[in-house]
């Protein structure tokens, strides 16, 4: 068996038994048949590879490479390529599988793809990164491309490990150019303005259509947030031109090594705060006092009595033993981080009829921009970035409008019926394409 | 206002006579020197120059006899008035210059001329005999090599004969010392006429009897006459074994020794001055002899002599040196050197590392292409014994018994000592000194460094613990000499303040004097705006202590880069990182991913700002935005974060309003050849000084400079630990046997022990990321740096949780030691981090990091670590759910008072982690951090005030049912910055609550200030209170969970009365 491909014993952690029983669950409720579910339930395509490099020393090391493409029935896959040291088939399946479900609630027309390589950046010169790049590339050639799968960067891979890949792939094809082969790639070079906004701005179209359906009015609320990083400052500037007001953003304070609440009643104000914000995103505590913040504990964040709590920070967040203390004015919860809330959490902000917009589908912005950059890409016209997020709103808006209308037809948790149109989607473009 | 014309005027007269002095010698020593000119050509021009030189040239002449010949200029008439001086030429007078003036002159010194006219005739005419000499010898030598050419077979009376009976007419003493020479040369060779003819001589010396003449009589003084038999017989002996050429080239070697004699008296005397030597290393210089040409003892000898003399006392420095700083070197380092009268001092080791490294380096010619052009900036040096003098001028002697007194007193009074000293005075000579160092230097920024004597004596490192202070050398030349007299002064006064006087006393080093050399070198670097900074600077040493990949090794070295004066890279500081690169393997960098680059990126720069005239620290983004391009080498220095990534600026197009400069030196190291040349440095020091070494460099974005060179000491907590053999098997924790750094960790009373096998069974995501939590909470309840991690794969995992831990560097920063354990999982062991996650942190605080590879070469105690008692349930019953993961064991408890110590050893490769006694006292203080003197001491005042403070408090008023210590006052692991951790039991009446805050506050600022007086360290407050009440006590919550803890329990102490 090759290197990392292992087993483990059958009760261990498996994040892809965990994707798949996740899928079993989405199935029942769709009640579909069993030649759909085995088709979804596993991935379409899987290639294993190796890439020999030659390492800076002369010497020369084997990398294993992987790329899953799970399912396209829907348009060519999509995923990121992670360079992970303890990468394994099963993490890279789940992810593929996850991108699937990404892609198909914001109605893109893409499927989902994951790949990667076994080996840690961290131990490796930029020129031996360069090798494994074009390495990766050549394997998978075939096999990859703008019309079948689109690679992205994800853990531990960037924009430049993107242009080696391009640039390799562009000369197994004769040096014609295929900018929409790959996303990700830097302003200029095939990649899309707007991306940095994204996310962020992706997040406060769905709260502001949440707000809409729920009957309040954005200059009215307020809001507490978790996190002052990319996500967090973008979503507050967009909430704020909403007229939202932000009472209270929590930050991470690296020297003492614990998070903190900036709390202003009047507002918070981004363009301020970041002036005073160090290279961690943590917030310098006396200029802050001196700019009328009043600086609470790191949870207060979540106390605080507003309308909105947005947790954009890290994982794990809102859980059994803290859910408690949301404020009872709280309406609206955002998801900007990935999977801020605990399952134990979920059932409680349920019964307390606090409205959730789930992750997957408010932090959906930045995997619809990439669609975006391919869509620009392909055509090899690049959009003004009013344009880009003009038509972020749409797609946003609208993905919204399709999952609320069927939690509420369905009368379904916000975060299973997210999933639930995401999975029939795709079945649904599998039988149409007769293939079950 | 003015001066009153006579004293200008005589000052100005004196000072064309001494230009016109110089003119003369200038003129008469570029005669002498034409090559090929004849003896009448030389003469005769010396008529025409000499009369330039004396006060009335137009009533001036000269006449020169010389062997025999007259040279005056026509028509010249004696007269009275005559100054003369003899040309001796191997103790015979061969001749004279005499100068005469055509009618009387003013009275002088001397007649009518001046003692400097006097000094001026003697210096040509010891010139003429010096050059009279050499054209004798070379005539000799010619006819030498003529005859020898011609007539090969060697006649009775060889052609080297000429030299001998030449010395033999003309200096008998240097004949008898080559005579002397023959014979010793002759018997180290084994020849056994030279042995006989050794004895014989030694025989004249010996009674008929045979016996030696007794010890208290004088020795018969042999004739002259007998020496020159004995040199005549040796030189006989010597044509029947040596051959022609051999005996020519022994006979010229020993002449040049020779030559060399006065300087060898003047530095093996003691006595002699720092002056005298300058003046001897001056005529040395003058007879123009490479010290290459002279044998190689002699060379060795004046080379050691003179390091002793002038550098430093250290033998290993010596050692080196000789190979490499030669005799002419001296003379260039004596015009840069300031010195009371009379000096005996020396210029200290930082001075005489600096000077070795750039020898070593200047001559390494195999590395030459690598190594390119490396410059020293321009240094002047103040002798070691500067500092003596300043006191005794200043009749400050009182402040050499200070060092005795309790530091408290020393710390209370050193701020009069820096004042007393600002206001003191050099001695003129110093004062000159300087102020031609000032002129030489002009107004470059300076900087002004210790160069200390007992760091060399004793081997103790003194970094970092005397002063250096930057100058901004601007201003006027009184201002700039003022405040260079004042940065030296306060650089001497830090010899008497209390962190060196504690440090030596440490380490017995107090009873010796320290004396102190001062370097004043001109800081590297360009101006910028306002600003005066080196682009780049840095620190390099020869071992990578701190490796962040296995394919480092540990002598690929390790740079810290930072932007502008390096002194952000030299120490730690606590907001900031600078860049590490392996020179080795710069391509693996620490930070990969474009998030880690820009938060470890460096953030500010210290420069100069020439405006303030002070040393400052500004943001590197707020310099780059202001000057642009101006900032030099700026494409060497920064990268752009764009788009999620980070770009290498092709050319200078970015825009600053909007994109972030990263400083990540990928330009530096991609595009120039620093890396190559780094690499080179470290390795020509290395092997040439043959140890590891620590070096400090910097550019101007031109040029690189080297600005000082050490041998790589090791930070204390960072020394090579010595591994003995023999530990009991049965005591070892664990092994490793590879990637090991040096260092040891004593005292460690709790393990934190995740089970690998158990770790990879967990079937549930939430249950994994509990342990992470759980390791979190024991971060914080342990007793700090008392407790260690071990681990499977990689701490700090944020991709797959399954891995490693998920932790982040806030869940383990207490610990004093991470350990992955890497165990063949299937077929695979799971690559390691090397704390990569968080490696900066862990280098900036010290925190150990070790992998174990239990299935190869380490071991791993597992039945001890599965079977020794939980006390997770115990200390965390939250986590109850994960004990049969997560271990947490209180070592004394198990183990019947044994505390584990890991002893690391890098030069081995090997570290153990063994159970020990916990040590007593006395090694404790062995083991300890420098600055813990006394570490009994400062636990055992905090409890003592602990008590105080209970003692005083009224609970009745306060509302307070109990009051415990904990942490390391209670643990007795207090060092001289630790705070006194305090747990106060209160009723709950919330209203007296600030009452007691402010009553605490009060004691915090007290005993902070008498800490401060103690040791140095300053805090804001040295109490550190936590509250708590029934309520936490019943549901353990965080710290309320001390009080009567299964382990590491909270102490309580008794109260006052109400």
């Amino acid at each position: 068996m090759a290197k990392g491909i292992h087993t483990v014993a059958t009760k261990a952690f498996n994040s892809f038994e965990m994707a798949q029983a996740q899928f079993d669950k989405v199935a029942d409720v769709l009640g579909l048949d069993a030649a759909t579910r085995d088709l979804l339930r596993v991935p379409l395509r899987e290639y294993q590879f190796s890439i020999p490099v030659r390492m800076d020393d002369g010497s020369v090391k084997v990398f294993r490479g992987f790329r899953v493409q799970h399912n396209d029935a829907r348009g060519p896959s999509k995923g990121g390529i992670r360079f992970h040291p303890q990468e394994t088939v099963d993490t890279v399946r789940a992810l593929g599988m996850w991108m699937t479900w990404k892609c198909a609630v914001v109605d893109i027309p893409l499927g989902g793809a994951k790949g990667g390589v076994i080996c840690d950046p961290h131990n490796l010169s930029a020129h031996e990164q360069e090798q494994i790049c074009r390495g990766w590339v050549r394997q998978v050639a075939r096999d990859v491309g703008p019309l079948a799968d689109v690679p992205a960067p994800d853990v531990m891979t960037t924009p430049q490990h993107m242009l080696w890949m391009l640039d390799e792939y562009e000369a197994l094809h004769a040096g014609r150019h295929y900018p929409g082969f790959i996303t990700g790639k830097p302003v200029g070079l095939g990649g899309s303005l707007g991306r940095t906004e994204a996310t962020g701005f992706g997040l406060v179209f769905t709260l502001r259509e949440a707000l809409r359906e729920l009957g309040l009015e954005a200059g009215q609320t307020k809001a507490s947030v978790q996190g002052f990083g990319n996500v967090a400052q973008y979503a507050i500037r967009l909430y704020r031109q909403l007229g939202g007001t932000v009472v209270a953003v929590a930050s991470w304070d690296q020297e003492d090594q614990a998070s903190y609440t900036f709390r202003k009643p009047s507002g918070v104000d981004p363009d301020e705060l970041l002036g005073i914000t160090d290279r961690f995103g943590g917030i310098d505590k006396k200029k802050a006092e001196k700019l009328g913040y009043e600086q609470l504990p790191g949870d207060a964040w979540l106390e605080q009595p507003v309308d909105i709590l947005i947790p954009a920070a890290l994982e794990n967040q809102i859980r059994g033993d803290n859910v408690g203390r949301i404020h009872a004015s709280v309406r609206i919860i955002a998801e900007g981080a990935n999977g801020p809330t605990t399952p134990e959490a979920d059932k409680i902000i349920d019964e307390r009829g606090i409205f959730l917009i789930p992750d997957f589908l408010a932090n959906a912005g930045g995997v619809t921009c990439s669609y975006f950059e391919q869509v620009q890409s392909n055509s090899n016209y690049f959009w003004e970035k009013d344009e880009v997020l003009a038509k972020l709103d749409l797609k946003m808006t609208a993905a919204f409008a399709a999952v609320y209308e069927l939690a509420k037809r369905q009368k379904l948790f916000m975060r299973d019926a997210a999933y639930v149109i995401a999975v029939n989607r795709v079945a649904q473009a599998c039988r149409d394409r007769g293939w079950v | 206002m003015s001066l009153p014309d006579g004293p200008v005027d005589k000052i100005l007269e004196a000072l064309r006579e001494r230009a016109k002095e110089l003119n003369c010698l200038y003129n008469v020593h570029e005669i002498i020197t034409r090559p090929n000119a004849s003896l009448d050509d030389i003469c005769r021009g010396l008529l025409e120059v000499i009369p330039r030189g004396w006060q009335y040239p137009a009533e001036c002449w000269a006449r020169i006899t010389l062997e025999g010949s007259v040279y005056q200029p026509p028509g010249s008439v004696n007269t009275l008035w005559v100054q003369r001086a003899g040309i001796v030429v191997q103790g015979e007078v061969v001749g004279a210059i005499e100068v005469y003036y055509t009618r009387q002159m003013p009275r002088a010194d001397e007649g009518p001329f001046l003692k400097e006219e006097r000094r001026l005739i003697n210096t040509i005419a010891e010139w003429v005999a010096h050059l009279l000499m050499q054209r004798r010898l070379q005539t000799t030598l010619r006819n030498w090599s003529t005859s020898d050419a011609a007539a090969p077979e060697p006649t009775l009376r060889r052609e080297w004969w000429v030299i001998i009976d030449f010395l033999g007419k003309t200096d008998h003493q240097l004949l008898t010392r080559i005579g002397r020479r023959m014979i010793n040369h002759l018997c180290w060779n084994g020849i056994e006429a030279a042995q006989q003819l050794l004895e014989r001589s030694a025989a004249d010396l010996r009674d008929p009897n045979g016996v030696w003449f007794e010890d208290n009589r004088p020795l018969e003084k042999r004739s002259e006459q007998q020496l020159l038999t004995l040199t005549n017989d040796a030189f006989r002996i010597a044509s029947e074994y040596l051959s022609e050429r051999e005996i020519i080239a022994c006979i010229e070697q020993w002449i040049k020794d020779d030559k060399s004699s006065f300087l060898i008296e003047a530095v093996e005397d003691q006595g002699t001055s720092l002056t005298e030597i300058a003046e001897a290393l001056g005529r040395y210089h003058q007879f123009a002899v490479q010290d290459r040409e002279l044998s190689r003892p002699v060379q060795v000898g004046l080379r050691v002599s003179l390091t002793r003399r002038l550098l430093t006392d250290s033998l290993a420095f010596m050692n080196t040196a000789r190979h490499f700083i030669e005799v002419e070197d001296f003379h260039d380092i004596l015009h840069h050197v300031i010195a009371p009268a009379a000096s005996h001092g020396k210029l200290g080791g930082k001075s005489a590392g600096l000077l070795l490294a750039c020898q070593i380096v200047r001559k390494a010619n195999e590395y030459a292409d690598a190594l390119g052009e490396i410059k020293v900036p321009k240094t002047w040096y103040l002798t070691s014994d500067g500092l003596l003098n300043f006191v005794a001028y200043n009749h400050l002697e009182d402040v050499y018994n200070r060092k005795y007194l309790e530091v408290d007193q020393i710390r209370r009074e050193y701020p009069h000592i820096v004042q007393v000293f600002k206001h003191s005075h050099f001695a003129p000579e110093i004062l000159n000194g300087l102020s031609a160092a000032l002129d030489d230097f002009d107004d470059r920024p300076l900087i002004v460094r210790s160069s200390s004597l007992l760091e060399d004596q004793t081997g103790a490192a003194f970094s970092g613990k005397y002063k250096s202070l930057f100058l901004a050398n601007q201003g006027t030349k009184a201002e700039r000499l003022a405040a260079l007299t004042d940065a030296i002064a306060e650089v001497y006064a830090s010899v008497f303040s209390p962190d060196p006087i504690e440090y030596r006393a440490a380490r017995g080093l107090l009873d010796l004097h320290e004396e102190m050399g001062i370097m004043i070198q001109q800081v590297v670097g360009t101006r910028v705006g306002r600003y005066f900074m080196p682009a780049w600077a840095g620190v390099a040493f020869s071992n990578n202590e701190f490796r962040w990949s296995a394919r480092i090794k540990r002598d690929d070295g390790l740079v810290r880069l930072v932007p502008g004066l390096g002194t952000r890279a030299v120490d730690r500081v606590p907001d900031d990182y600078p860049v590490l690169i392996a020179p080795g393997q710069a391509g693996l960098r620490v930070n990969i991913t474009p998030d880690e680059i820009v938060n470890y990126a460096p953030k500010k720069l210290d420069l100069i700002n020439l405006e303030t005239r002070q040393f400052e620290t500004v943001s590197v983004a707020d310099v780059v935005r202001e000057y642009g391009r101006a900032f030099p080498a700026l494409p060497h220095i920064v990268s752009v974060a764009r788009d999620g990534g980070m770009l290498r600026p092709v050319a200078f197009d970015w825009n600053p309003e909007c994109d972030v400069p990263v400083v990540t030196f990928e330009g530096l190291v991609a595009n120039t050849p620093f890396i190559p040349k780094m690499k080179a440095i470290l390795r020509v020091l290395r092997e040439r000084t043959g140890g590891p070494v620590d070096i400090e460099f910097a550019s101007d974005g031109r040029d690189f400079y080297l600005l000082q060179c050490r041998p790589q000491s090791f930070a204390d907590d960072a020394t090579p630990a010595p591994i003995p053999r023999d530990l009991p098997e049965d005591r070892i924790l664990f092994s490793a046997r590879r990637y090991v750094s040096n260092g040891r960790v004593p005292d460690i009373t709790h393990v934190v022990y995740v089970d690998p096998e158990r770790y990879a069974e967990i079937g549930s995501l939430a249950e994994l990321r509990d342990v992470g939590r759980a390791v979190g909470r024991l971060n914080k309840i342990l007793p700090k740096r008392q407790f260690i991690l071990i681990g499977p794969g990689r701490w700090g995992s944020r991709g797959d949780v399954k891995l490693g831990v998920n932790v982040t560097y806030s869940d383990i920063n207490n610990t004093s030691m991470l350990i992955e354990v890497a165990t063949h999982r299937g077929n695979y062991v799971p690559d390691l981090s090397f704390g990569t996650h968080f490696f900066q942190d862990l280098v900036e605080s010290s925190i150990r990091y070790l992998p174990l590879f239990p299935d190869d070469d380490s071991t791993l105690q597992m039945a001890f670590m599965r079977s020794a008692p939980n006390i997770l349930p115990d200390v965390l019953p939250d986590y109850r759910h994960l004990q049969d993961v997560l271990r947490v064991m209180d070592l004394p408890n198990v183990t019947g008072g044994l505390v584990l110590r890991v002893l690391m050893n890098a030069d081995l490769d090997q570290a153990v982690g063994v159970l020990v006694r916990p040590a007593g006292p006395s090694a404790a203080a062995e083991t300890r951090h420098v600055d813990e003197t006394r570490p009994e001491d400062h636990w055992r005042w905090r409890l003592r005030m602990a008590e105080r403070i209970a003692a005083e408090l009224n609970p009745a008023r306060f509302g307070v049912k109990a009051m415990y210590v904990f942490g390391s006052t209670k643990n007795a692991t207090a060092g001289p910055g630790s705070d006194i951790d305090l747990l106060v039991h209160l009723d709950g009446r919330d209203r007296v609550r600030p009452d007691l805050q402010l009553w605490l506050e009060g004691w915090s600022h007290c005993l902070a200030e008498v800490n401060y007086l103690r040791t140095g360290y300053k805090s804001e407050g040295l109490l550190d209170v936590h509250f708590v009440t029934d309520a936490d006590i019943e549901q353990k919550t965080s710290y309320a969970s001390k009080i009567g803890a299964v382990t590491d329990a909270a102490r309580p102490l008794a109260l006052g009365r109400s």
